[in-house]
């Protein structure tokens, strides 16, 4: 047992970490919207879980989990999960996807719609998903593709209602992709919840107010505590998950090893990220005052991820009623 | 990273699962009743013949040098057995780390294999009238005597007190606040014993008087005047991984689905939560164990985990009153309620734990 991420897979979030740091600013997610992408292309984060045959490196998303975290903390635009993610368990022979030149989203079964659907090349479309069963998927060209925009609270997650015209149905388990896409949201949203985090205490150790900083008074302190607990319980559910869905993958080269219920792993690892940010976001936004609650602070970004990605790939009250009902069948076997 | 167990942490959770299995008695009365604790003793005793009290510790004093993480599988084990509480818990989990870490190697020899059996079982005496959550304000004190030292002053909520033999804590020696205190042992027989009975009406603390009771230097733990340093060491212990371990809360969690299966959603889902909170413990402690491992030292972090466990196990145990509703008292769930219903009060309240949390992990202002 060895529950801690490696120096190789810590550096390579460290590489992330400085390009989105120079070139993903709060500046950029006001007046681009893929900042960063072409950098993080060049540094082959689109190509982390494509496999090599495919010019990629061929990683686990384990290892690319710390990197995933980085872009939620930065609040990254695009289809990132989508391209980055889901693209190489679902199309792994697209040419280019790992050199970051192909786009992908995805309207995931029970999804309202696609993220930045309006940026990608390639969309997946899923089936309205029947109650735990692989309805299956199909492929769309972005030209084949009619794009409403559905209102939202995030706007460098624009999300759209997908119609088309022509599809090619898709020949692999969507149900791996859409677990690994999950595991990675909630990988973003304790990225999220760790810079809510962090500029909170920043603010309150520089806010002063009673002739005192307001980080000072016990209850602005205790309030940020609890979002520290949060996100300190929540960060391995979503590792553990990580490490689950890889162990069920059983073409992934791997022995598969005994993990009695990887949906519900993942489940939890979702339900609490999600959960922990939205705390964050409210201490964040309770910390900051009025000043938070306006849009010229670059804060709101941040808020309005952690509740777009809370949303993504099911709520936390949607994954606990999965879990809830894999718990009621009696097997309470746990990973590991 | 890997969440997997070795084959020899495989076969060492199969040794432990059967033996507890052949061997853990029905429900002993409270080990707060005389009767009680005599039986909590004797399943020690009978734990320690199969070098299963203390598992972590050397063999030489009664343990087998299982590592952090092979301890974690025995507590997991233990708990999901339905085993009894640990009577010899303050010792065992809060001095005797005390002793690895600080003590002189005749200490270890003369207490710890005792301990391990129950032959002597420890009260932990921090607290005073004065003195709770500022511990620093304590004024029992120690005077310098041929040999040793008399213990003045009075304790209060001392655990186990009313039925242990010997007890431990902090006494001041010179100076003021956390300067000048020193660690001491103590038997328990020349000490007056007021039993305090708690909620459940039986007495788990009590209040101790000191009225020159001589302890010979060989009891005093470290430097006199370093006990602030040692105590803090061993409370930061306690707060961590040793107080209480995943297994007690997973066994909960996995009881309290079973007992909310067919509950209406709103508790149901409420039952799902507790079960991924204990899951996040265990989790989160697998990480904690590797950072111990690698030499790391956790400091005020452990803080969020005394938040963490013991609010998730009054929530457990909260739910679980709100599931069984009148029928709570003929089930165990009303004594595990009212003894959660300590935790966020005992080894540092949850308000304390929260301000350092707040001061010295996040960098927050004083």
């Amino acid at each position: 047992m060895d529950f801690a991420f490696t120096p190789d897979q810590l550096a390579l979030a460290e590489t992330v970490r400085d390009v989105l740091t120079e070139h993903c600013p709060a500046s950029a997610l006001r007046s681009e919207r893929l900042p960063a992408w072409d950098r993080l292309a060049a540094v082959g984060f689109f190509g982390l879980l494509v496999p090599p045959e495919a010019d990629g490196l061929g990683l686990c998303l384990v290892d690319a989990l710390p990197a995933l975290e980085e872009t939620g903390r930065a609040c990254l635009p695009g289809p990132v999960v989508e391209t980055a993610v889901v693209a190489p368990y679902l199309l792994p022979g697209v040419p280019k996807l790992a050199s970051g030149a192909v786009r992908v989203s995805v309207v995931p079964p029970g999804g309202a719609g696609a993220p930045d659907a309006d940026l990608a090349d390639l969309i997946v479309v899923a089936a309205p998903s029947t109650r735990g069963r692989d309805g299956g998927a199909v492929v769309v060209g972005r030209e084949a593709a009619r794009l409403r925009p559905l209102p939202g609270p995030d706007p460098c997650r624009r999300l759209s209602e997908v119609t088309y015209t022509e599809s090619t149905p898709l020949d692999r388990p969507l149900a791996p992709a859409l677990r690994a896409a999950t595991v990675a949201t909630a990988a973003q949203l304790i990225g999220v919840a760790r810079r809510l985090l962090e500029v909170s205490v920043a603010y309150a150790r520089s806010r002063r107010q009673f002739g005192a900083p307001i980080g000072s008074f016990q209850a602005v302190k205790h309030r940020l505590a609890d979002v520290a607990v949060a996100v300190a319980f929540a960060a391995p559910l979503v590792h553990r998950a990580a490490l689950a869905v890889e162990a069920a993958v059983p073409d992934a080269g791997l022995e598969v090893r005994a993990v009695p219920d990887v949906g519900r792993d993942v489940s939890a690892a979702k339900a609490a990220a999600g959960e922990a940010a939205d705390l964050a976001a409210r201490a964040a936004l309770q910390t900051h005052g009025a000043i938070g609650y306006t849009e010229e602070l670059d804060l709101r970004f941040w808020l309005a991820r952690a509740w777009s990605l809370s949303a993504a790939y099911g709520g936390a009250a949607e994954h606990r009623a999965r879990i809830r009902e894999a718990l009621a069948g009696g097997d309470l076997r746990r990973y590991p | 990273m890997d969440l997997d167990f070795t084959r020899a942490e495989r076969d060492f959770r199969a040794e432990v699962r059967d033996w507890l299995a052949r061997h853990v008695p029905e429900r002993p009365p409270s080990m707060d009743t005389p009767e009680g604790f005599e039986a909590h003793r004797a399943w020690e005793a009978l734990l320690a013949s199969a070098r299963l009290s203390a598992v972590s510790w050397p063999e030489e004093y009664g343990g087998r040098g299982a590592s952090l993480v092979e301890w974690l599988i025995f507590e997991e084990e233990y708990w999901a057995a339905g085993a009894p509480g640990r009577v010899s818990q303050n010792g065992i989990f809060l001095l005797a780390p005390t002793l690895m870490a600080f003590g002189t190697e005749e200490q270890r020899r003369a207490w710890l294999p005792g301990m391990a059996r129950a032959d002597q079982v420890w009260a932990q005496a921090w607290s005073e009238p004065e003195a709770g959550s500022d511990l620093a304000a304590l004024t029992s004190r120690a005077e310098r005597a041929d040999g040793g030292w008399r213990l003045y002053g009075q304790k209060t909520w001392s655990s186990r007190a009313a039925y242990a033999s010997h007890g431990f804590g902090l006494f001041r020696t010179s100076g003021a606040r956390h300067k000048g205190l020193t660690y001491v042992m103590f038997p328990l027989e020349d000490v007056a014993v007021r039993p305090v009975a708690q909620l459940d009406g039986l007495p788990g603390f009590a209040e101790l008087f000191f009225d020159g009771v001589y302890v010979p230097d060989t009891m005093v733990i470290g430097e006199p005047g370093d006990g602030w340093r040692i105590a803090m060491a061993a409370t930061s212990s306690e707060r961590g991984l040793t107080l209480r371990s995943p297994g007690r809360f997973l066994a909960t969690a996995d009881r309290l689905v079973a007992l909310a299966r067919d509950a209406d959603p709103a508790l149901a889902d409420r039952a799902a939560r507790c079960w991924i909170d204990a899951e996040a413990y265990r989790l989160h402690t697998f990480h904690t164990a590797r950072r111990i491992t690698a030499g790391e030292e956790i400091g005020p972090a452990s803080s969020m985990g005394k938040v963490f466990w013991s609010e998730l196990d009054l929530r457990m145990h909260g739910l679980a009153m709100e599931l069984l509703g009148e029928r709570a008292g003929t089930t165990p769930w009303l004594d595990g309620f009212l003894f959660a219903l300590a935790g966020p009060i005992y080894a540092g309240t949850n308000e304390i734990q929260r301000t350092i949390i707040a001061e010295r992990v996040l960098g927050l202002p004083r």
